[in-house]
C-alpha cells in the first residue's frame, strides 16, 4: 500500500470526490464568464437589442427551434402516413396547408421538415467550421509553404461554384441528406479558413499583442483577450449567414433529388415531388417553399444584426 | 499594370490544374461505370472489355495525365449514355446558358443598382425600407421555389408567360445557333424575337432575385459610404446641383465596389443555372449537368464541372483586374 500524502483525511476525500463535478461545472462557468467579460457580449447584446430587424430575425428563429424541438406536439398528423382518401385537398380547417399526392398533411410535414433543414444548418456548418478554423489557424500560425498548400486547396475549392460543388461531391458520396450534410459542410471550409486565417495574421503582426507578450501576459490570455475576439466576431456572423446557406444549398439538393430521399419530410424533397402538381395543387408547391424563405430570412436578419453588433465598424448605412 | 496581370495570370495556372485533378479526383470515387452503360444483362467479360476500351484498366496517374492531355486539346471524352463526343454536348446547350445569364445579369443590374441608389437618396423613408425587404427577400429565397412561385402566378393563373421551355416549338422558328434572342435580333426576326423574350423572361428573373437583392444592398451602403466623404459636401457647398452631386460627383465612387459584385455575380449565376434550368426545362448545361448526374454520366459530369469552374475563374480574375484597373490602391498592394 501506498503512501497518503493528501492533506485531507480519507473520510472527507469521499465527498470532494463527489463535488468534483460541480466545481468542474463552476470553473468552466467561470472561465465563460470571463471571455463574455472579455468579448463584450454584453455591449454587443445591448446593441443587437436596439436592432430591430435582428430581434425579429432572433424571435422567428427561436419560434422555428421551438417548432422543431416539440415537432410531435405541434404537428397535428404524421409526417410520413398518409390518407390516400384525402390526396391534394385544399387547405382547410382539417389540413391548414392542405395535403399532398399521397395524402399526407403538409402542415406537419413542414413542421417536421423544420428539424431536418436545422440539423442541416448546424451539421454542415459544425463540418465546416470545425475544418476551416483548424486549417485557417495552421495556415496562418506556421506560415510558408504549409499556408501555401493550405491556401491553394481552397483555392480550387473556391474556383467552383457552391451549388455545382455540392452536385460533384454528391456524385461522389452518394445520395442522402447525411451525405449532403457532408457535401456543403466541405463546399464551406474555405470562407471559414480564409477568415480565421486572416485574423490570426492580422492580430499576429499587431503591436498591442507584441507589446502584451512582452510584458509576460500568459498566452492563454493572449488568445482569449486578443485573438479570440478578433476571430470569434467574423466567425459568428459568417457562420449565421453559412447556416442559412446550408438550409438553401440542402433544399436544392433534396429539390434535384440528391438529398435528402422521400418520404423524409425535407423541405427541398417535398417541392421536388410536389412541383409536378403546381397547376392542380399550388398549395403543395407554396408551403416547404415558404417555410425555407421564413427560416432563411430569419438567420440573414440576425446574422446582418449580428455584424452590426459585433463590429460597429463594418455598420452599413 | 501589366505587371499586375501577368502575375495574376500565372496565379491562375495552379488552380486550374487543382480544378482538373479536383474534377478527376471526385469522379474515381465512383462505382464502377461499366455496368451503367451496358445494362444490367452484361457479363463480366463484357464490362472488362469496355473498361479495357474506356482506359478505366491503367493506373490512376496514367488515367489524369491522359485526361488532362486531351483536356488541354479539346476532347472530354463521350457521354456514356448518347457516346457523342462531351464537347459536342456541352457546345450545343452553353449558349442557352450564357444568354439565360445574361438575361439575368442585366435584370439584376439595372433593378439592383437603380433600387439600391433610390434607397441611398431616400435613406430611412418608406421607398427605402419597401426596397430593402425586397432585397432582403431577394437574397432568402430559394431559386427554385421563387421559379415554381412565377410560373405559377404569371403562367398558370395569369396566362401572361409560358410556362417553361426556350421557345415555342409549334412555331417552328429555326435558330443556327444556341443563342435565340440575339440571333433573332440580328436576323429582323421579330416574331421569334419577341417569343424567346417571352420565354426568357420568367426563368432570368428567378435567377436574378439573389444577385439583386445583393446589388441593391452593396450598392445602397456604398452609396450612403460615399455620400459622407468631403469631397461631396465640397461639391455641395460650392454650389453644385444636388442631382449633379450624386450622377456625377457620388456615383462614380460609390460604383467601384458595385463593379465587382456585379463581376462576380456571374459565376454564381452558372451556378443558379443548374437549378432554374431545371424548374424551366432550359435546354442549357445547368439542366445537363443535373441529367448526367442523375445517369452517373461521369465524363459529361466531368465537361460541366469543369467547363463552369474554368470560366467561373476567369471570369472572377477579370473582375479583378478590372477592379484594379477603377481602382489603383489595389494593384500596388
Amino acid at each position: 500500500m501506498s503512501e497518503d500524502f493528501s492533506p485531507i483525511p480519507a473520510s472527507k476525500r469521499q465527498r470532494g470526490a463527489g463535488r468534483a463535478v460541480p466545481a468542474l461545472f463552476r470553473r468552466i462557468g467561470a472561465v465563460l464568464r470571463k471571455t463574455a467579460a472579455d468579448l463584450q457580449l454584453g455591449e454587443v447584446w445591448k446593441r443587437l437589442k436596439r436592432n430591430r430587424a435582428a430581434m425579429a430575425g432572433l424571435y422567428l428563429l427561436a419560434f422555428i427551434v421551438v417548432v422543431a424541438v416539440f415537432a410531435p406536439v405541434f404537428a397535428p398528423y404524421s409526417p410520413i402516413q398518409g390518407d390516400l382518401r384525402a390526396v391534394l385537398q385544399r387547405p382547410s380547417w382539417s389540413h391548414l396547408m392542405g395535403t399532398d399526392e399521397l395524402g399526407r398533411d403538409i402542415l406537419s410535414r413542414v413542421i417536421f421538415g423544420a428539424r431536418l433543414s436545422l440539423e442541416v444548418g448546424f451539421v454542415a456548418v459544425s463540418i465546416a467550421l470545425i475544418l476551416g478554423t483548424i486549417l485557417g489557424a495552421v495556415a496562418g500560425y506556421y506560415g510558408g509553404p504549409l499556408d501555401d498548400v493550405i491556401m491553394r486547396i481552397m483555392d480550387v475549392l473556391l474556383a467552383f461554384p457552391s451549388i455545382l460543388l455540392a452536385l460533384a461531391l454528391m456524385v461522389m458520396l452518394g445520395h442522402g441528406l447525411n451525405k449532403a450534410m457532408i457535401a456543403i459542410g466541405i463546399v464551406e471550409i474555405p470562407s471559414y479558413a480564409r477568415i480565421v486565417r486572416g485574423s490570426v495574421l492580422a492580430v499576429r503582426e499587431q503591436e498591442y499583442v507584441e507589446s502584451a507578450r512582452a510584458l509576460g501576459v500568459p498566452t492563454g490570455r493572449i488568445i482569449r483577450r486578443h485573438i479570440l475576439p478578433n476571430v470569434l466576431a467574423p466567425i459568428i456572423v459568417r457562420a449565421t449567414l453559412g447556416i442559412s446557406e446550408a438550409i438553401l444549398e440542402a433544399a436544392a439538393l433534396g429539390f434535384l433529388g440528391l438529398g435528402a430521399q422521400l418520404p423524409q419530410p425535407e423541405w427541398g424533397a417535398m417541392l421536388s415531388r410536389s412541383r409536378n402538381y403546381i397547376i392542380s395543387a399550388p398549395w403543395a408547391v407554396f408551403f416547404p417553399g415558404f417555410a425555407i424563405t421564413v427560416t432563411v430570412l430569419a438567420l440573414n436578419l440576425l446574422g446582418d444584426g449580428l455584424r452590426d453588433a459585433l463590429d460597429p465598424r463594418l455598420k452599413a448605412g | 499594370m501589366v505587371s499586375y496581370i501577368i502575375r495574376r495570370l500565372l496565379m491562375l495556372v495552379p488552380v486550374l490544374l487543382g480544378v482538373t485533378l479536383a474534377v478527376f479526383l471526385v469522379m474515381q470515387v465512383i462505382p464502377d461505370p461499366t455496368g451503367i452503360i451496358l445494362g444490367q444483362h452484361a457479363t463480366p467479360a463484357q464490362m472488362a472489355a469496355l473498361r479495357h476500351e474506356l482506359g478505366l484498366d491503367r493506373p490512376v496517374w496514367v488515367q489524369y495525365g491522359d485526361f488532362l492531355w486531351k483536356a488541354l486539346h479539346g476532347d472530354l471524352g463521350r457521354s456514356y449514355l448518347t457516346r457523342a463526343p462531351v464537347t459536342y454536348e456541352i457546345g450545343r446547350r452553353f449558349p442557352h446558358t450564357i444568354e439565360l445569364t445574361l438575361a439575368a445579369i442585366l435584370i439584376a443590374s439595372v433593378v439592383g443598382i437603380l433600387a439600391g441608389i433610390v434607397s441611398a437618396i431616400r435613406q430611412y423613408t418608406v421607398i427605402d425600407h419597401l426596397a430593402m425587404v425586397g432585397a432582403l427577400l431577394g437574397v432568402s429565397m430559394p431559386i427554385f421555389w421563387l421559379g415554381l412561385m412565377l410560373i405559377e402566378l404569371f403562367a398558370v393563373y395569369l396566362h401572361w408567360l409560358p410556362v417553361d421551355g426556350r421557345i415555342t416549338l409549334e412555331a417552328g422558328y429555326h435558330f443556327r445557333t444556341g443563342f435565340y434572342i440575339i440571333e433573332a435580333a440580328v436576323t429582323h426576326n421579330w416574331p421569334a424575337f419577341r417569343d424567346a423574350v417571352r420565354h426568357i423572361i420568367l426563368p432570368a428573373t428567378a435567377l436574378a432575385a439573389y444577385s439583386t437583392g445583393l446589388i441593391a444592398r452593396m450598392t445602397r451602403s456604398s452609396m450612403l459610404e460615399v455620400v459622407r466623404q468631403d469631397y461631396i459636401r465640397t461639391a455641395r457647398a460650392k454650389g453644385v446641383p444636388e442631382r449633379r452631386v450624386i450622377f456625377r460627383h457620388a456615383l462614380k465612387n460609390a460604383m467601384i465596389p458595385v463593379v465587382t459584385v456585379v463581376g462576380l455575380q456571374f459565376g454564381y449565376l452558372l451556378g443558379g443555372a443548374v437549378l432554374t434550368e431545371t424548374v424551366f426545362s432550359w435546354p442549357g448545361i445547368g439542366s445537363l449537368a443535373v441529367s448526367a448526374v442523375q445517369n452517373s454520366d461521369i465524363p459529361l459530369i466531368q465537361g460541366t464541372v469543369l467547363l463552369v469552374a474554368t470560366v467561373f475563374v476567369v471570369v472572377n480574375l477579370v473582375v479583378d483586374i478590372v477592379y484594379a484597373f477603377l481602382d489603383p490602391r489595389i494593384r500596388y498592394s
